[in-house]
């Protein structure tokens, strides 16, 4: 009997230390959500006006051809970029794992493109592949002729979509590299000893000592990336706005010239809800958390 | 920084000028009322233009204690969802906005007409450029807005060049392909044109002065969309067969920097660029997005480009056309009437002539009046920056002429297609435009799912 009343004292306790909490997330993540589906069922206008428009807003969309072409685009976008950022964030993390001169400063210099204005490196970029000035083409096509002299990379519809995932790889795989590395320098070296020891080669300790190690800050970068590159629209609108990934799609039809808040409640319920089951079945199947 | 100065002490000079003139109305008013506060949102997004507004601003203020204005600076992207996420209570009170936003805005109820049409009573109808007022007028005569200025759109070429080639200048579909075609040598980063091909408003600004030369309308006169005219199709094809001498890949305004440097014949754009082309310290923009020092040859400042450029507002096919785009100040509604009467007394202010002009100067070239008697005063004509000097006034007039033809797809023979501020805010022209041009799509698919997309977005 005590040790339920004591119990009980407990998770009241619990309760009021994690109410707080509760409240501000309440606040900050259930209201927005909830209002935003209740909005997704009206015409809202400018000067305050609401008309129930019932599902009109998702059949507006879903009936739309060019929106299941940017649920492509978007997929296309994510496979690149993720795949991109990971490898090269796990190939930088084991090289800068080993001792090397001036190791501390290129560690540092690495992480440079993720804290750079978007704005600034998108234009550099844009610099880079002008096809009449930019240094791209003077190097590869008016020096070494690989190139036809009129190649314009980032405006050739052939061509943008790998120009933004190389351009999304090398922004954001240092965050990727840091978590990676962060990890990597806990593993215990004593484990690579005995494994070279019973006679296990870099390729066999790879494989069973450090994956296995860093697999769920691995599964943990990839499943934000992929979040992170869902919803992200700066680096693509500022880059190449005719790559039309679903966050570029739904400010085009939503908040281009009249805002249609109906129409853009609809289209984040809808993304929310996908992205929503993407991540479940990726946490449930993959990590298996 | 220098002009910024001069600009500026031409300004405070107009404060204390001003201010015996305003001392016993300060006098009475500050003690007893508490000021209205109100926000003005301007296009105008350069921070040295803003200062210049600012400064007027000031005036104003000092002049009305009872007002106090808050200026905004928003992009054209930005408008309607800064004004969605300010709701009721933070609308800012008086807009500077192109027609076609103004009139959206008023489709969605929230602009004021009343107090528009107050103040263009107040200033006078007939003060301003004859025609202005029809594009400011929704079909039931209620003001959208008012005339604030304008900037001409056409084609900007290289006068010295066209005439050493014996080439008539870009005012026909003819002078222009040919004119293109000839000029066009990319192997030597030589480009024959500038036209919009990214998806974009730029590109639908191009098209729609094509498109009108051609007596192409995106609706019919009973009001159904109409873009599968025979008119319409042959503007896309002929814009199609124009693009092939733009600079590789997909194009905007940007691109004009190619002209400045040297390596373009003609290039669409607006009045802004008069600066551009006139002024060294406002061109060295255009010249040093270079990467490479190897690469920057001829790309100093040319100093005979003024001279040497001429400018095409007039474009003809079927029928004489001009384009450009009317800025409209416009008053939205309020629940607090002294609101209303501040945004009334503020947009009355900067109409009135000592203060036109100095708004005017914020942009010299981009900027030119809607009052006729401003537009061809010396005083309008001598801006700080020499800009319209530079070009005399016989041409700016020129320029200023192609007003009385202006025509655009929110308007024909006196009847305004709301519906067209809808379709082209939505971008569905350029991203037709987009993909004709740059993917090589089919014309008649592109057409036909254009089509499908502008009905979507009327009747959404």
């Amino acid at each position: 009997m005590k040790l339920g009343l004591s119990k009980r004292k407990e998770e009241k306790a619990a309760w009021g230390l994690i109410a707080p909490a509760v409240i501000v997330v309440g606040i900050l993540i259930a209201y927005p959500t909830i209002l935003n589906f209740y909005l997704s069922f009206f015409d809202v206008r400018l000067d305050g006006s609401r008309t129930f428009v019932g599902m009109d807003n998702y059949t507006n969309l879903l009936s739309n051809p060019r929106y299941y072409a940017s649920i492509w685009t978007t997929f296309i976008f994510l496979l690149g970029s993720v795949t991109g950022s990971t490898l090269l964030g796990l190939g930088t993390a084991l090289l800068m794992n080993k001792d090397f001169p001036f190791r501390a400063l290129v560690r540092t210099l690495i992480i440079l493109p993720y804290f750079a204005p978007v704005i600034s490196m998108v234009f550099g970029w844009q610099f880079i592949f002008d096809p009449v000035n930019g240094i791209f083409n003077f190097v590869f096509a008016e020096k070494l002729h690989l190139i036809p002299a009129d190649t314009n990379l980032i405006g050739d519809p052939k061509s943008v979509m790998w120009v933004l995932i190389a351009f999304t790889t090398w922004k954001y795989f240092p965050i990727t590299y840091l978590l990676i590395l962060s990890r990597l320098q806990l593993i215990d070296k004593s484990l690579y000893e005995a494994a070279t020891i019973d006679g296990a080669g870099k390729r066999m300790c790879f494989l069973h000592i450090t994956l296995p190690e860093i697999f769920f800050v691995l599964g943990t970068t990839i499943l934000l990336r992929i979040i992170w590159n869902l919803n992200r629209f700066e680096d693509i609108y500022l880059l190449s706005p005719q790559i039309k990934t679903l966050s570029v799609f739904i400010y085009e039809q939503a908040f281009a010239g009249v805002i249609d808040q109906g129409l853009a409640a609809a289209a984040a319920f809808i993304q929310l809800f996908l992205a929503g089951i993407g991540i479940v079945y990726y946490i449930r199947k993959v990590l298996k958390w | 920084m220098r002009k910024i100065a001069k600009n500026g002490m031409i300004l405070v000079l107009l404060v204390a000028a001003l201010l015996p003139l305003s001392a016993n109305a300060q006098k009475e008013t500050t003690d007893t009322i508490e000021p209205v506060e109100i926000q003005f949102w301007t296009r105008q997004t350069q921070s040295e233009r803003q200062e210049k507004i600012q400064v007027i601003l000031d005036v104003f203020q000092i002049l009305n204690p009872d007002i106090k204005v808050t200026m905004l600076p928003v992009e054209d992207n930005e408008f309607s969802a800064q004004l969605a996420a300010a709701g009721q209570a933070n609308r800012p009170s008086l807009i500077e906005t192109s027609p076609s936003f103004a009139m959206s805005y008023s489709n969605e109820n929230i602009v004021d007409s009343a107090s528009n049409a107050q103040v263009i009573k107040s200033i006078g109808q007939d003060v301003f450029y004859p025609g202005s007022l029809n594009n400011v007028k929704m079909n039931d005569g209620t003001y959208f807005g008012i005339p604030f200025h304008f900037s001409a759109q056409g084609f900007w070429y290289r006068a010295d060049w066209f005439k050493e080639a014996g080439l008539e200048p870009p005012n026909t579909w003819d002078n222009l392909l040919k004119a293109a075609e000839y000029f066009n040598d990319p192997k030597n980063k030589q480009y024959g044109i500038l036209i919009g091909t990214k998806p974009e408003n730029y590109t639908q600004q191009v098209f729609t002065h094509l498109a009108t030369s051609n007596g192409a309308h995106l609706f019919d006169a009973d009001g159904n969309l109409n873009i599968s005219s025979p008119e319409f199709k042959e503007t896309v094809e002929f814009y199609k067969e124009l693009s092939k001498f733009n600079p590789p890949g997909p194009q905007n305004w940007r691109a004009r920097d190619y002209y400045i440097q040297g390596k373009m014949a003609m290039f669409y754009y607006s009045t802004y660029i008069m600066d551009d082309l006139s002024l060294a310290e406002v061109a060295s923009a255009s010249l040093t997005g270079e990467n490479f020092a190897d690469l920057s040859g001829g790309a100093e400042f040319d100093e005979n480009l003024v001279k040497n450029t001429a400018f095409s507002p007039l474009i003809t096919n079927t029928e004489p056309s001009a384009y450009g785009e009317i800025m409209t100040l416009s008053i939205l509604k309020s629940e607090d009437a002294r609101k209303a009467e501040a945004a009334r007394r503020l947009a009355e202010f900067f109409l009135s002539d000592e203060n036109y002009i100095p708004y005017l100067h914020v942009a010299p070239g981009g900027m030119l009046a809607m009052k006729t008697s401003v537009l061809e005063s010396d005083a309008f004509l001598a801006d700080p920056n020499n800009v319209y000097t530079n070009y005399g006034k016989e041409k700016i007039l020129e320029i200023a002429s192609g007003l009385g033809n202006m025509q655009d797809f929110l308007n024909k023979d006196g009847k305004v297609y709301p519906e067209s501020a809808t379709i082209l805010a939505k971008n569905i022209l350029a991203e037709m435009l987009y993909n004709i041009t740059i993917e090589d799509k089919d014309i008649d698919d592109e057409i036909a799912a254009a089509e499908k997309e502008m009905a979507r977005a009327i009747n959404n």
